[in-house]
């Protein structure tokens, strides 16, 4: 194994690393930078609970959300990327996330900072999703406390919250 | 007046952390100098005896600080399970559980059995190590079945289980081996009971291995320090009792064996009693004064951890044409897996609820299970009673067919009500609302419309209708200890501090409590803090299960801020020369003589002066009244408030394809009273996601050497946003409980159980053939449409 320097900006905070060449972004973002609220859930981009913005890889007019467990480190050489604790301004909460709070859409908690990337980026990409379209965009976040219920109610109110500003 | 915050759609306390993502998990612990520790398991083989075990390569390898065989570690047996504390000593064994389990193996019952470990400076360079450990196995058959198992040459599992028969009811607290009510003299089975019957249905039913999928995998660190003393940190549900079994494993008294709760990533059962703590503790004593992780792949969480039981289920009922209930007789033969976790205690579950249910004439039903090469089963969510649920609504609905009854109608009629025995023998239902649940739900349903509506179709769609009641159980009284300590401490501010050990899964249990505590004292949440988690701090409490945080804990929480209460208003009433009953006290924390607002003291000074108590210097005399106020209880539960609830579902099945296609869902459940109703809707909501999974979906399935071929979350098929029905939950708040705390009853587990009663039913309803192995998949859809020969034009 060997390894790379790479530059990542993560919350808008940069960091200079080494990183092996096998190493996932979730590995490197949990085991070194110690960026815990990014989740490992099953490592091989089936639950979504590592989910993270990708600034700079827009789609149509809103940020990609990826699984950290299945980008190679050093393929994100420069990228920016945000976590659910970047969301909202200075460690507070985003539009999504206040939703999340005021719907009960969380409950164990464990694939919350996953689904409120997820969410973030699907109203990006789309605000004015229709019910089928949040859920269809939800499909790769595993969440086995809520029955999704509550989760999508809450993107509901961010989006009517979001498309009233 | 007092602004209360029970039954009101506040935010809970932990939401913003864990939307942030802030909030710690036991996977998310770090600390100075944290070795990692890898159970080395057996994947290859399911049954087998190790031979021997190579460390030669693997302790060359970098940053490996020690490996450590079966020998290294305790010889002591345990049992994950800790049923055996909840319970009087006799019955342990009944009721509870044997010591079977070792940290390290060297008879292997299931894939993922452990064999050794490894200790290294990283995570990475545990699992490279562990790749270089070499280990002869010698295979031994594998059974799969309880009907292979018990075969009189099959290996034997435990020496003090014969035959492999794990459990079954012991005839010394079940005549006849049996759970049922009448006494021997009187009762009449078989054809004598039979005959007396105008119409008796019967089948055999499978049901599966289901697997809880909690989202946080399991966890543990420990740390010997140098002191001597063990600490622990995993995200159980039943904190005080995995201390004293780890304490008993280790040898250790309380006093040396700490145990912390982290935030809990879900549970459903799995961490009803320890996982990898044991291994961890072990690791960690093998290195004192540093701590060690132990985290487990989403794989090992599959193949190592437990699962709901699955097994034979027969169940023969007997009615008088008028739809009178007769009997009811059942067995459930359990595939056990590898260890005897659990013991027979989801067996007997699965029959009590059928006693909970319908008010037969007579009941008789038997259980036993076998081990098998397989995952070993344990809790999961409904404990027994999903089981029933797919057994017993089904067959409800075949027999009202035959009686010409409308089986809402029999329902109603027949369920058991205020005054009959619940689940448990000797303890009667106080309060029941059942019918107002399926009254609601069936008009929001629009049952009878629907009936109308689909009674003639056409084409390879079809749509049908189910319904299925349920009754579960408010914490395990009398059959288990329900027992919760709770310490609230007056801060000098006056503010209070609620020390109780609550493992919060979800479920909203921290914010209920606090909700609780605030209603009781007549303070705003604000001024209330939980503190959880630390056996250091906290006293006993039996843990999160059985649906009990709230029934059982709730009352706890009361009695000990009743008592700061009251010792607040004691001190006023010395301090103001007026009686106690004369006081009272507004949100402001101002004690008055009602009627007098002159005469009156603020709570602040006397939480202040209790503390900082002085005299006065020009008087001598002291100031207010001294010492911190503190309330207590040591609250046991006396009931088990069973609550009830409906539920209503809508299917379409492709008669082409066998796929089904979940339309609706109408769930009403009686509440009592709701203490936090978002957290109570999402319990019944996310219930009904792994009901409708079990009934539908979820399975874990293993070749014929005993290895699991889904263990994984895409091949092991969880219902996603898109699979999941419209639903509407009523929570019905019609019936308060006179026990339960504020009238409440418990909904933890409730949702499971109607949801696979209602859509086995309304797979039937859509397509008029009856699924007897769960779940009801597609390839047994279509096999069942073959089978029967019927054409969908």
């Amino acid at each position: 194994m060997s390894k790379h320097p790479i530059t990542l900006t993560i919350n808008g905070q940069e960091y200079n690393l080494y990183v092996a060449d096998h190493h996932t972004l979730l590995q490197v973002m949990r085991d070194q930078l110690d960026l815990t609220e990014v989740k490992y859930g099953c490592g091989r981009g089936e639950c979504g609970a590592c989910s993270v913005l990708v600034d700079d890889e827009k789609e149509a007019s809103g940020r990609k959300a990826i699984d950290s467990c299945l980008a190679l480190a050093v393929t994100m050489d420069g990228k920016k990327i945000t976590t659910s604790r970047g969301l909202g301004e200075n460690g507070q909460l985003n539009t999504v996330q206040q939703a999340f709070v005021e719907e009960s859409g969380i409950q164990c908690g464990f694939c919350t900072p996953g689904m409120v990337v997820k969410a973030t980026s699907l109203l990006e990409k789309n605000p004015n999703a229709t019910e089928e379209e949040i859920r269809f965009g939800l499909e790769g976040n595993i969440c086995r406390c809520t029955g999704y219920v509550k989760i999508v109610d809450s993107i509901k109110k961010a989006q009517k919250v979001i498309n009233k500003k | 007046m007092t602004t209360s915050v029970v039954g009101k759609r506040i935010p809970k306390v932990d939401s913003k952390d864990k939307s942030l993502g802030t909030a710690e998990y036991a996977g998310d612990i770090r600390m100075k100098g944290m070795l990692y520790g890898k159970i080395i398991r057996s994947l290859d083989y399911a049954h087998a005896k190790v031979k021997s075990i190579d460390f030669k390569e693997a302790q060359t390898m970098p940053g490996v600080v020690k490996c450590l065989a079966p020998k290294d570690v305790t010889k002591n047996g345990y049992n994950t399970t800790i049923m055996k504390l909840l319970v009087p000593e006799a019955f342990n064994e009944v009721f509870g559980e044997i010591s079977e389990m070792y940290i390290f193996n060297t008879h292997i019952k299931h894939q993922g059995d452990s064999v050794c470990g490894i200790i290294a400076e990283t995570e990475e360079q545990a699992e490279r190590a562990a790749a270089k450990v070499k280990i002869v196995y010698e295979p031994l058959p594998v059974y799969l079945t309880a009907e292979e198992s018990r075969q009189p040459d099959a290996v034997q599992f435990t020496p003090s289980k014969p035959g492999n028969l794990a459990s079954e009811f012991d005839p010394g607290f079940f005549p006849d081996k049996a759970y049922g009510w009448p006494d021997a003299e009187t009762d009449k089975w078989g054809d004598d009971l039979e005959s007396e019957c105008d119409v008796v249905v019967e089948d055999n039913f499978y049901l599966n291995k289901v697997k809880q999928c909690q989202m946080e995998n399991n966890c543990a660190v420990a740390l010997y320090d140098n002191r001597g003393r063990l600490t622990c940190w995993s995200s159980t549900q039943m904190p005080k009792p995995v201390q004293v079994l780890l304490a008993e494993l280790f040898e250790l008294p309380l006093s040396r064996m700490r145990y912390v709760t982290t935030i809990v990533g879900g549970a459903f059962g799995a961490r009803l009693g320890m996982v990898c703590e044991p291994h961890a503790c072990a690791m960690a004593m093998a290195v004192q004064g540093r701590p060690v992780k132990v985290e487990m792949t989403r794989e090992e969480d599959w193949i190592a951890s437990e699962t709901r039981f699955p097994g034979d289920y027969k169940m023969k009922m007997g009615f008088k044409k008028d739809g009178t209930p007769v009997f009811v007789d059942a067995h459930f033969t359990g595939y056990k897996g590898a260890y005897y976790t659990h013991g027979g205690g989801p067996i007997f579950c699965a029959a009590a609820f059928v006693h909970g249910m319908y008010k037969w004439q007579t009941m008789r039903m038997k259980g036993d299970s076998y081990f098998t090469n397989t995952a070993p089963v344990g809790a999961f969510r409904g404990y027994g009673n999903p089981q029933t649920s797919f057994v017993q609504e089904q067959l409800v609905d075949v027999a009202c067919e035959k009686l010409g009854l409308d089986s809402v109608e029999w329902r109603k009629k027949w369920h058991k009500t205020i005054g009959d025995e619940t689940w448990l023998k000797g303890v009667t239902y106080a309060s029941d609302d059942l019918n107002s649940c399926i009254d609601i739900a069936a008009k929001e349903f629009k049952w009878y419309q629907k009936k109308k509506k689909y009674a003639t179709q056409k084409g390879p769609k079809r749509r049908g209708i189910g319904m299925a009641i349920m009754n579960h159980t408010s914490g395990a009284w009398p059959m288990l200890l329900e027992h919760t300590v709770s310490t609230v401490k007056l801060n000098e501010d006056c503010t209070v501090e609620i020390m109780q050990s609550v493992s919060d899964l979800g479920t909203g249990g921290h914010t209920a409590i606090q909700q609780m505590a605030a209603d009781t004292l007549g303070w705003p949440m604000e001024d209330i803090h939980l503190t959880t988690g630390d056996s250091d701090v906290n006293g006993f409490d039996v843990g999160a299960h059985a649906s009990r945080t709230v029934y059982c804990g709730g009352p706890a929480t009361m009695e000990a801020c009743e008592s700061v209460k009251k010792q607040l208003m004691e001190r006023a009433a010395q301090l103001l020369e007026a009686r106690v009953e004369d006081l009272e006290m507004d949100s402001k924390k101002i004690i008055s003589v009602k009627g007098s607002s002159k005469k009156s003291i603020d709570a602040r000074e006397i939480a202040k002066q209790g503390v900082y108590n002085f005299f006065d210097a020009a008087t001598g005399k002291q100031i207010g009244i001294p010492g911190q106020i503190q309330g207590y209880s040591s609250y046991l539960a006396n009931h088990c408030s069973p609550p009830m609830g409906a539920t209503f579902s809508e299917v379409e099945v492709d008669v082409e394809t066998g796929q089904v296609k979940l339309v609706e869902l109408v769930n009403a459940h009686d509440i009592g009273k709701a203490i936090h109703p978002p957290s109570v809707e999402g319990q019944l909501e996310g219930g009904a996601q792994q009901g409708l999974g079990q009934v539908l979906c979820e399975d874990m399935i293993y070749d014929k050497e005993g290895h699991c071929l889904n263990a994984d979350f895409t091949d092991y098929k969880m219902l996603g946003p898109t699979d999941m029905p419209k639903a509407k939950i009523i929570l019905v708040e019609t019936a308060p409980d006179p026990i339960g705390p504020m009238g409440a009853k418990s909904c933890g587990e409730s949702a499971l159980m109607g949801p696979i009663g209602s859509v086995a039913n309304a797979i039937a309803d859509a397509i008029g053939i009856r699924f007897t192995e769960a779940p009801i998949t597609p390839e047994r859809i279509l096999r069942g449409i073959k089978e029967s020969g019927k054409t969908f034009a």
